[in-house]
């Protein structure tokens, strides 16, 4: 398993487009793919789950992954995260 | 969850009667989106695995669905992106595992277990901090709105391919339902909604099968396959009866069957009252496929053909062909005897989406005659059907809600027109069909010596009149209790119109409620309408009763009642001489329900 931790960094947070983004990433890789924040752990790969994180900005989320790509995985969803998911 | 806590009782549910008869079986339920979806256990593994096929069938066809809707968008950024986020809450795999969860360990169907976690869902998103991440409620919600419509749309189908006969419940039946609808599968209808001249009803009728409507909230007690009875005699629905209540319903049900026979044998009597006096006795009709019924219940033509519904039930179809088929049926089956075709009455509570207009006042805006002046696109094929089939039997048209002359000398003018026009396209028409209006304001019954030069006859809608009179909207319960057409008003104005008639040498009918009301009949005999036109199962009562009365009686009823000055004085007096003369009238009627005009 593989972890990283990332500070949201854009003004309006994870809201739906950024959401989008992430799942979308989330379903390129085989690994299982959960993000963490504030006691949920959400299934990166589900948009119900990620929106309702409702994580603003500066929140720190944990991405862990578990499986034959975690590695990759981990990176990609950590470097969209922490480019703002390419607002502001 | 189970329900083996809770003592099974059976529930009784009243309504308002639809259509006569008795229905006993299962019950269909029609699931209508605002209704709670209703829960149903499965029996095993199989059913489980059906229920997971349909509901990924119904993702598939939600995906399909959006994938079309995504080209339409075009290049639509936002467009593009609402398409892409719906797509993505459809494929998410945290909320397709909850619902197969659902029907395997709670074993239940498709559409229970994807409401139940829609509303934890959209629960969770209610109570996000962030109102733009609570407005994203609105796009779970559409998702799950197409998903659940393509679980209906399967159910829809069940409904087309139905193995056994069922009773049909829902919140209210649409055209759209009950198109294409086994008939002979169907033993009963029962709806929350509608009154007795509602959709459902008229078709239950026409059809010849029991309905109760009006129930209010019986949809949402009733899980499908349970034992239900419908009543249409007295409005009554009951879920899971128990051996009493069975054994009760079924002999009342041969009871009404027995009846109708008798109805069958009664139906060749002629309408004449005991002292010699004929009276038309015809039937208000609304469905083509009714004309053979005609007949059989013992009518000589038809007093009031509704032509809303052919609108209605067929808004897309090419108007002029369908509806001269209707109309061509109806002559052809009834000829020699006449056959009143009435106008489209649109607007008020009956609409076509494509004319809904908002109005404070329905009942005074935009309805009948007023509309069809305004719409020659809506009117002139009907004109046209009507003319061209004119020639095949005995056609009358008949203008609804008449107020001003020229709306009358307009329709002459039009009709001429489209006569003219037909012949010029090799069509023949009966340039002497008869012309008549709906009697039905104040304005057209004190004005009746107006309207009379441009009119071959009349005929009364003591409904409206009595609510345009009266100022009474008798769907409102606050008012409902002023509504009645024994009012002094109304008579007044009747027996006016029908002098007026007589003098001018023109007849007069009527084709409203009070024609086939118990305590209408004598007092409509003496103030010498020439026909009555009731509905169809209304006829065999209105005619026995016509056959034990005398006209010098009724007469002197009617004289007497002209000159008492209340609602209430006037029923009681037509009430003490019915029961007087003929008891065995009151007793042997049966409640029917209503409908005239």
């Amino acid at each position: 398993m593989t972890e990283k931790k990332v500070t949201v960094p854009n003004r309006l947070g994870i809201h739906a487009r950024p959401a989008s983004l992430l799942v979308k990433a989330a379903a390129e890789y085989a690994s299982d793919i959960h993000i963490l924040f504030g006691g949920d752990r959400v299934n990166a790969k589900s948009i119900m789950g990620v929106m309702t994180l409702a994580a603003g900005k500066g929140s720190e989320l944990t991405i862990e992954a578990d499986g034959p790509d975690e590695r990759e995985a981990v990176e990609a969803l950590a470097a969209i995260v922490s480019d703002g998911f390419g607002e502001d | 969850m189970t329900d083996s806590g809770r003592t099974r009782l059976s529930h009784r549910f009243d309504g308002t009667p639809g259509s006569p008869g008795i229905g006993i079986g299962p019950a269909f339920l029609l699931s209508v989106e605002e209704l709670r979806i209703s829960r149903r256990n499965l029996s095993g593994p199989g059913e489980v695995e059906r229920e997971i096929r349909r509901f990924d069938a119904a993702l598939e066809n939600t995906r399909e669905e959006l994938r079309r809707l995504s080209k339409n968008v075009g290049d639509l950024i936002e467009g593009k992106q609402l398409v892409e986020i719906h797509m993505m809450l459809l494929d998410d795999p945290t909320i397709r595992r909850d619902v197969q969860d659902r029907i395997i360990n709670d074993l239940v169907n498709a559409e229970y277990a994807v409401s139940q976690v829609l509303y934890e869902v959209l629960d969770r998103f209610s109570r996000m901090d962030d109102p733009y991440m609570r407005e994203r409620a609105a796009d779970v919600r559409d998702v799950g709105r197409r998903v659940m419509a393509q679980l209906m749309g399967s159910e829809r189908e069940a409904l087309l391919n139905l193995d056994h006969p069922v009773v049909l419940i829902g919140r209210d039946l649409d055209p759209s339902d009950t198109a294409g609808l086994d008939r002979e599968k169907v033993l009963a209808f029962a709806t929350d909604k509608g009154g007795s001249t509602s959709h459902t009803a008229i078709l239950a009728r026409s059809i010849g099968i029991p309905a109760v409507v009006g129930l209010r909230e019986v949809a949402e007690h009733i899980q499908p396959g349970q034992t239900v009875i419908v009543d249409g005699i007295h409005g009554t629905v009951i879920i899971d009866p128990d051996q009493d209540q069975l054994h009760y319903y079924s002999e009342l049900q041969a009871r009404y069957r027995d009846t109708e026979e008798n109805i069958a044998r009664n139906a060749t009597e002629p309408a004449v009252t005991e002292d010699g006096h004929k009276v038309e006795l015809s039937a208000n009709i609304e469905f083509s496929q009714e004309a053979e019924q005609v007949r059989r219940y013992g009518g000589c033509g038809v007093g009031l053909f509704r032509t809303e519904f052919l609108k209605l039930l067929a808004p897309e179809s090419d108007d002029e062909e369908t509806q001269y088929a209707a109309y061509r049926h109806v002559l052809e089956t009834l000829s020699p005897e006449p056959v009143i075709i009435r106008t489209f009455d649109l607007g008020g509570d009956k609409f076509l989406s494509e004319l809904e207009v908002s109005e404070r006042n329905p009942f005074l805006g935009w309805r009948a005659i007023r509309v069809c002046q305004d719409r020659p696109e809506l009117f002139e094929p009907q004109l046209r059907a009507i003319l061209r089939a004119s020639v095949l039997g005995n056609a009358r048209l008949m203008i609804p809600m008449v107020t001003h002359v020229e709306q009358v000398v307009g329709i002459r003018r039009q009709l001429d027109s489209v006569a003219d026009m037909l012949e010029s396209e090799g069509h023949s028409v009966d340039r002497d069909m008869e012309l008549g209006i709906m009697v039905e304001t104040p304005a057209a019954a004190l004005g009746i010596d107006l309207l009379l030069p441009y009119v071959d006859f009349v005929s009364l809608g003591t409904n409206d009149l009595t609510q345009y009179t009266l100022a009474v909207d008798r769907g409102s319960p606050y008012v409902a209790n002023l509504f009645d057409p024994l009012h002094p008003t109304v008579l007044r104005q009747i027996d006016h119109v029908v002098r007026a008639c007589h003098a001018a040498g023109k007849w007069v009918g009527i084709c409203g409620q009070m024609a086939g009301d118990p305590l209408g009949v004598p007092l409509l005999l003496g103030f010498d309408l020439d026909e009555l036109s009731v509905a169809l199962t209304l006829i065999p009562d209105v005619k026995r009763m016509i056959r034990v009365m005398s006209m010098d009686g009724a007469r002197d009823l009617a004289a007497r009642a002209l000159k008492l000055g209340s609602a209430r004085r006037i029923r009681r007096l037509v009430l003490d001489f019915v029961i007087d003369r003929y008891p065995e009238v009151l007793l042997e009627t049966v409640e029917n329900g209503e409908d005239g005009e």
